[in-house]
């Protein structure tokens, strides 16, 4: 029988594309308290000068990404703050690649994450109808209007005001041109509360796929991962009830997560550094976007080449060779449900003790075990439904 | 409009008309910028465009041909690139 | 375990490895620190090697020296010459003066040199095999091992094997770390810098080898409260992907390079991995030799042929 619960749909050409991140802008209308950006501002904004050296270098270097497709992303701050600087690097690289007979013409994307509030601008719009057959874009937004504004708040002096109304205004328009949209919420310490009518709220716009999950910082309190567990276990209830799991998903439940992982069999990295590239408005290359000074709190960047010298692949040899037993700790090599147990490169970088990318932060340990038991509850108790509906009898079965 | 489930093709197969899919909305998005002061660029590409719509077709009448897929008049086929599933869309 | 202690006595003490000492600046480690430390190291039943710079030191510190069993690591121009012929271990670090030099089988001797002077010194080199039982040669410009280098690397390692093979068919078992050690080995027999050995320098502080302290990197713990190597397990081969998978035991897996190269301890540069692959190449062919001339010569040893110079290209993830 095929499943009637719905997936989560798996990234476009996930594991065959390369990712190539544009920093257009470190401005962002909004200061958002989670925000892992400590760097933003607004004036290391991109210039053409550099994004097309940055095209040209890369695609120069057929060689050296292979991959055969591409993710061209754009990120800040808010990227759509640089809508005509976006315009003209895409129409470039299309014409490029065109030019170039580069592959990766036949199999590109251009990619956005955007807080959605000038999504119906004029030139957002008119850049969507012109590359739509390309694009995909995620607004984020965090739930129910409290939670959202608990957090995603508009920049600048005078007292907090939350942005909830100036994005969710779009989500009909961005619905209609990506029905299958989906959006990221970002969990930290006081949102924990609102999860549950977060991600009904979400689903009641009509966003089929909410991609959840805890921030990686140490931020976590006493009690946080009973009050997580005790919210998930509120909105598997509701998923199940209401029968929403067959047209809705919500990343935080997984059949996959909650398992022993093989020191030798299930040993590669989480986290796909290195395998992406990053370019910063004054040109340098970074492993991916959290290497960037931006994003650091305690320690320097790693830059990995620039525009002119190009890529030092030496730099990208930790990156590489990468595997999890060796960066983390004896607890998580033996954990018995390590699977699912995420991590970001960048905050392991962030948080170690030296300056190293093989030390596993866990701050997150206790709510990993938090949602696995929740998680267990949702598919013994979705398992549980489907069976008993499967075998509840029908009217037109004649009693002997 | 009805959807209606007709039959499945190899990965491979699927591979191949996801390339030329992409190419093509590739080259009519490249069309929409391109303009006739790049010539050698612009006389490429519809040359091209042209190239890529017949191959793109020539997918369609081979599958066709090898499958038997059910047809009706005024409807077209489609796939759906996750699973090699082939549709028969019909206007209502 | 930590099972060795280098003292770099001055701030100009000879280099025995691939860094260069801080010029400029002669300031000598306190005696009081020295004595703290020299205490410190037998109640941790740690090997001691000294570091001396070429004006020698003053009593008070050789008095103190001498309270404990240790290594004298000392520069061919040291100006004292009682100094110089106490030393175990000789350091050139030009070849200014090698021809003339007394060479004496119970002392092993190091030579720091980059890359083409070396090349360019084969007859020398060859001549000094004679002479020697142990010799080291130190390649002060690894991260300068470019494409160009390979070759001539190559050709002037294999031009040292007829000369080794006619010393060992003559009983004179000749030590050449780029050569012999990877036929002697096991297993991997590295620097070590961090786990098995520790540097105190002159400012009186810990560092993981004096290469950290003189490149300006953090110490990693003072006399006072002892050394605090935060993630001490990135120092083990067990948390070297490239290295742990390698078969060039010779290799200095140099956890400064390595740090300059890559930004971390465990993973070594491309230029690391490919000299010393040239090298292990060159050892089969020289353990192939040895066996002509001497048939039955280490039996048991197997370097088998590879077609990699660089293990990063077989585990790339």
């Amino acid at each position: 029988m095929d499943s009637i619960i719905k997936d989560l749909d798996t990234t476009w050409q996930d594991g065959e594309s390369k990712n190539i991140t544009f920093i257009v802008t470190k401005d962002c209308q909004l200061a958002c308290k989670y925000c892992y950006l400590v760097g933003k501002n607004e004036k290391e904004r991109m210039t053409w000068e550099v994004a097309k050296a940055a095209v040209d270098y890369i695609l120069a270097h057929e060689e050296d990404f292979q991959e055969p497709s591409v993710v061209w992303d754009f990120i800040g701050g808010e990227p759509f703050l640089e809508i005509d600087l976006i315009d003209r690097i895409c129409d470039y690289i299309k014409t490029e690649t065109f030019r170039l007979n580069h592959h990766w013409f036949d199999s590109y994307r251009f990619s956005f994450s955007t807080n959605g509030i000038n999504y119906d601008s004029e030139k957002v719009q008119r850049f969507i109808t012109k590359n739509h057959s390309h694009i995909s874009v995620g607004i984020t937004i965090d739930g129910t209007k409290r939670k959202h504004d608990l957090n995603r708040i508009w920049k600048g002096d005078g007292p907090e005001k939350g942005s909830y109304d100036a994005v969710v205004k779009n989500i009909p328009l961005w619905l209609s041109q990506f029905p299958e949209g989906s959006t990221k919420v970002t969990i930290s310490s006081a949102d924990i509360p609102y999860i549950r009518e977060s991600v009904l709220h979400l689903y009641s716009l009509g966003i089929k796929e909410v991609n959840i999950n805890v921030v990686f910082e140490d931020v976590w309190n006493d009690g946080d991962d009973k009050l997580f567990e005790e919210q998930l276990t509120l909105l598997a209830d509701d998923i199940i009830e209401h029968g929403l799991y067959k047209n809705y998903a919500c990343s935080f439940f997984s059949e996959a997560i909650g398992k022993p992982l093989d020191a030798q069999l299930d040993n590669q990295n989480w986290c796909g550094a290195g395998k992406m590239l990053s370019i910063d408005a004054a040109g340098n290359f970074y492993p991916c976007t959290r290497f960037a000074g931006y994003s650091l709190r305690n320690k320097r960047p790693i830059i990995i080449g620039n525009i002119t010298d190009g890529i030092d692949s030496n730099k990208l040899r930790p990156f590489l060779t990468l595997d999890r037993t060796t960066q983390s700790p004896q607890k998580c090599i033996d954990c018995e449900i390590a699977s699912g147990c995420a991590w970001c490169q960048g905050e392991n970088y962030d948080a170690a003790k030296t300056d190293t990318i093989f030390q596993r932060s866990t701050a997150i340990c206790k709510m990993h075990y938090a949602r696995v038991r929740a998680n267990n509850y949702y598919w013994n108790k979705l398992f549980r439904k489907e069976e008993l509906e499967a075998n509840k009898p029908t009217q037109s079965v004649n009693p002997i | 409009m009805t959807k209606k489930k007709i039959g499945r093709v190899t990965e491979q197969e699927r591979d191949e008309i996801q390339t030329l899919f992409e190419r093509r909305n590739g080259l009519n998005e490249l069309a929409m910028i391109l303009t006739a002061d790049k010539p050698e660029l612009y006389e490429r590409l519809v040359k091209d465009m042209g190239e890529s719509t017949t191959r793109f077709q020539e997918w369609w009448d081979r599958m066709g041909s090898k499958y038997q897929w059910e047809s009706a008049p005024d409807g077209h086929w489609e796939i759906d690139f996750k699973n090699c599933t082939i549709y028969l869309v019909v206007p209502q | 375990m930590i099972k060795y202690l280098i003292i770099p006595l001055s701030d100009n003490a000879v280099s025995f490895c691939h860094y260069n000492a801080r010029k400029g600046s002669s300031a000598t480690i306190e005696t009081e620190t020295l004595r703290k430390a020299l205490i410190w190291a037998m109640k941790e039943n740690l090997s001691v090697q000294f570091l001396y710079p070429s004006e020698g030191v003053g009593k008070n510190i050789e008095l103190i020296i001498n309270t404990i069993d240790h290594t004298d690591i000392v520069p061919a121009d040291c100006r004292d010459n009682n100094r110089l012929k106490g030393a175990d271990i000789v350091v050139f670090n030009t070849w200014d003066g090698i021809e003339t030099f007394g060479f004496r089988p119970d002392q092993s001797y190091i030579i720091r040199t980059t890359t083409e002077i070396l090349i360019n010194h084969r007859d020398g080199i060859q001549a000094l095999l004679k002479k020697v039982n142990r010799l080291n040669i130190v390649v002060t410009d690894v991260p300068n091992f470019n494409p160009e280098l390979h070759n001539g690397y190559q050709e002037f390692l294999e031009s040292l094997i007829p000369t080794i093979v006619e010393e060992y068919s003559s009983g004179h078992m000749v030590q050449l770390n780029l050569l012999t050690d990877r036929i002697m080995l096991t297993g991997m027999n590295n620097c070590n810098a961090g786990n098995e050995s520790l540097t105190l320098a002159p400012d009186g502080n810990f560092y993981t080898c004096p290469a950290f302290y003189f490149d300006g990197f953090p110490a990693v713990g003072t006399t006072e409260q002892g050394p605090d190597i935060k993630n001490p397990q990135l120092y083990r081969l067990s948390h070297a992907p490239i290295c742990r998978i390698c078969d060039a035991y010779q290799c200095k897996r140099c956890v400064w390079h390595n740090q300059q190269l890559t930004f971390e301890v465990n993973t070594p540069g491309k230029q690391q991995c490919v000299m010393a692959h040239i090298e292990r190449n060159a050892s089969r062919k020289l353990l192939e030799a040895l066996r002509k001339a001497m048939p039955g010569f280490m039996s048991e040893t197997i370097i088998q042929e590879i077609k990699y110079l660089d293990p990063f290209d077989n585990i790339k993830i």
